[in-house]
């Protein structure tokens, strides 16, 4: 903010920011403090903001209603194979993009960019015929190869290859005249570089990946495979109704170290996406 | 250290031609300035020597070594690119020893190497420091530095000065020719600037549209340019130019007669362009009549706007100039510094 605004519209505008933050914060603290109510004090009327009784109990019934440190360690992994995997595959095809000069590049990633416009759920039927021929169905295999080699992945792209242009193209014939080969160049120069736009990358890859769900349901049918967002929904009594505290509980236990992320990657986010000119 | 020969080079980009056969010989330790107006194609032939572009036609040889089809890698030389170009990510010292280190020097060797290019330029106190921490000035010497710490046969200068402000500028232009002096490596440097060719080079390249107008000695460019365009270029402030007709009198422009020195009989009555530099006026009552459009003092000379029969003209003088605008004054142009060029074409005629 300006130093040289007066301290009334300061006053204004820090107050408008705190009015807009309600949409955001509410259904976080509406997560966190139902967590620990009985089920009766969350749909009490008028609502309790802070809860009058504290149920810990929740937080132990998530580890005993589901295998659910299995579920996280599925979600973790799956998260980071997918993010490396992303990395690896955008910073190499959104260099390729940006700086190789070859025959159509332009209209190619023009198709490749096509791949953002088609939704998950069109592709997930002859994905989902492709996985059971080759034996996946019910293993993490196709929550680890999609987003590496679909839309997310063409989305990193793009962030990629715009970081790469706006480098500029004498840092890499400085390279070439040092002595440097294309691959070199790529991994001395550009990749170090780049660091800013594999960052943000990296957290949106994650964030994707941690909280896909509609893969999930349809690739995987064992609760020892489930992946976090998947295991959400398993919290049901008897008759099929949410455990909405359970849940709730669980919810927060998953969105903890997304949030944990975004708190100690927030600069590097943020560096990120003024990098590639995009606006979150 | 090596000699550099360009026959016949030639460029394209598709149908567009931008170098039409270029013919240079660089000498072994010579400080050759490639100059011309901006998209002369001066930095496409500097980039063809360094192999950063591919040569259409000709041959490029460094060392007597043809290396037309060579990456840049493995022609010996190093370039000083107009942003520096240094790693943003590597200090200084990585910066000045990356090439070292690819190329498997060992560890001693780069160090006692970096440490001998920064004594050179000063750069001992910045080794630590990364490119962003640095000024203008000092990023210029770490990119000579990384030129130097190789030792290469040429080096090669784009516009290395461009980015500086004028102090500095002249500054380090006194620096990269004693450098020059002091490692009498090859140098090709490229500039738009013709007093930084002027001051610097051994020999000067004066390119206009991919052709080498003319190739000489700074001094006889502007003592003898070829033709009208190496005159205007070279010196500043510009040749003045007044078209008209030689005649047995002298030069007729438009509304005055100047006088000529001694030309062939050839050349009687022939339209032609009549060039004389702003310093080549003197004060002389005997002089032609000129009207005075603007007085500049600069200290140590006076430059004067001036009317020449109808054609606007810049005169140097030593003396101080006190006359308002309006005021008839007289000037002698030198008659041994009369240039003479073709109306047609402008080539030289004297």
């Amino acid at each position: 903010m300006k130093a040289d605004l007066s301290p009334r519209t300061k006053m204004f505008l820090y107050g408008l920011m705190c009015v807009l933050l309600i949409p955001f914060v509410f259904p976080t603290w509406w997560m966190v403090t139902s967590s620990v109510k009985p089920i009766s004090d969350i749909f009490a009327f008028p609502p309790q903001l802070v809860p009058q009784t504290y149920d810990w109990t929740t937080y132990s019934k998530v580890f005993e209603l589901q295998p659910f440190v299995t579920q996280y360690w599925n979600s973790a992994y799956i998260a980071a194979l997918v993010t490396a995997g992303t990395m690896l595959v955008s910073s190499m095809a959104g260099y390729a993009f940006a700086r190789i000069r070859f025959p159509f590049a332009d209209a190619i990633f023009m198709v490749v960019l096509l791949g953002l416009l088609i939704p998950s759920e069109v592709t997930i039927v002859p994905l989902f015929q492709m996985f059971l021929k080759a034996g996946m169905v019910n293993t993490h295999w196709p929550l680890v190869l999609v987003p590496i080699f679909g839309a997310p992945s063409v989305f990193a792209t793009f962030v990629m290859r715009q970081f790469f242009i706006s480098l500029p193209v004498e840092l890499e014939e400085a390279a070439r005249v040092d002595g440097l080969g294309r691959f070199k160049i790529f991994t001395r120069i550009a990749l170090p570089l780049a660091k800013p736009a594999l960052a943000s990358v990296a957290i949106f890859t994650f964030l994707h990946s941690w909280n896909l769900y509609l893969e999930p349901v349809v690739f995987l049918s064992s609760a020892d495979k489930f992946t976090l967002p998947q295991a959400l929904t398993q919290y049901t009594d008897a008759y099929g109704g949410p455990m909405w505290n359970i849940q709730l509980a669980a919810a927060t236990l998953t969105a903890l170290p997304v949030l944990i992320i975004f708190i100690i990657a927030q600069k590097q986010f943020v560096e990120g996406l003024a990098h590639t000119g995009l606006k979150g | 250290m090596a000699e550099v020969k360009l026959s016949n080079v030639r460029k394209s980009y598709g149908a567009v031609d931008v170098i039409h056969g270029v013919d240079l010989d660089i000498a072994d330790g010579e400080f050759v300035v490639l100059v011309g107006p901006s998209g002369c194609g001066k930095s496409t032939l500097l980039r063809m020597v360094a192999g950063l572009e591919t040569i259409t036609g000709g041959e490029v040889r460094i060392g007597g070594r043809l290396v037309n089809d060579l990456d840049p890698k493995d022609r010996d030389i190093a370039m000083v690119f107009q942003n520096y170009a240094l790693y943003p990510h590597m200090t200084v010292a990585t910066n000045m020893g990356f090439s070292l280190e690819h190329r498997g020097g060992s560890k001693a060797d780069i160090a006692e190497r970096v440490k001998w290019a920064a004594d050179i330029l000063g750069l001992s106190p910045l080794l630590d420091r990364y490119p962003r921490q640095l000024s203008g000035g000092q990023r210029q010497r770490v990119a000579m530095g990384r030129a130097i710490v190789r030792d290469p046969q040429v080096f090669l200068f784009d516009e290395p000065l461009s980015n500086l402000d004028a102090k500095l500028r002249v500054v380090m232009r006194g620096e990269i020719k004693s450098l020059h002096q002091r490692l009498k490596t090859t140098t090709i440097y490229v500039t738009h600037d013709q007093v930084e060719a002027m001051t610097m080079a051994d020999k000067i390249v004066v390119l206009q549209a991919g052709r080498v107008e003319q190739i000489g000695a700074p001094l006889d460019l502007y003592d003898r340019p070829a033709n009208q365009f190496v005159a205007g270029f070279i010196g500043s402030p510009a040749m003045n130019f007044l078209n008209g007709t030689i005649t047995a009198t002298g030069f007729a422009a438009q509304g005055i007669l100047l006088p000529l020195p001694a030309i062939t009989p050839r050349h009687l009555d022939e339209k032609a362009v009549y060039g004389i530099r702003p310093e080549h006026f003197a004060l002389d009552g005997d002089g032609v009549e000129a009207e005075i459009v603007l007085v500049e003092p600069m200290g140590s000379e006076t430059q004067v706007r001036m009317k020449l029969g109808e054609t606007l003209v810049t005169g140097v003088f030593r003396e101080r100039v006190s006359q308002s605008p309006g005021t008839k004054i007289r000037v002698q142009p030198d008659l041994n510094a009369i240039h003479l060029f073709a109306a047609d074409g402008g080539q030289r005629l004297n």
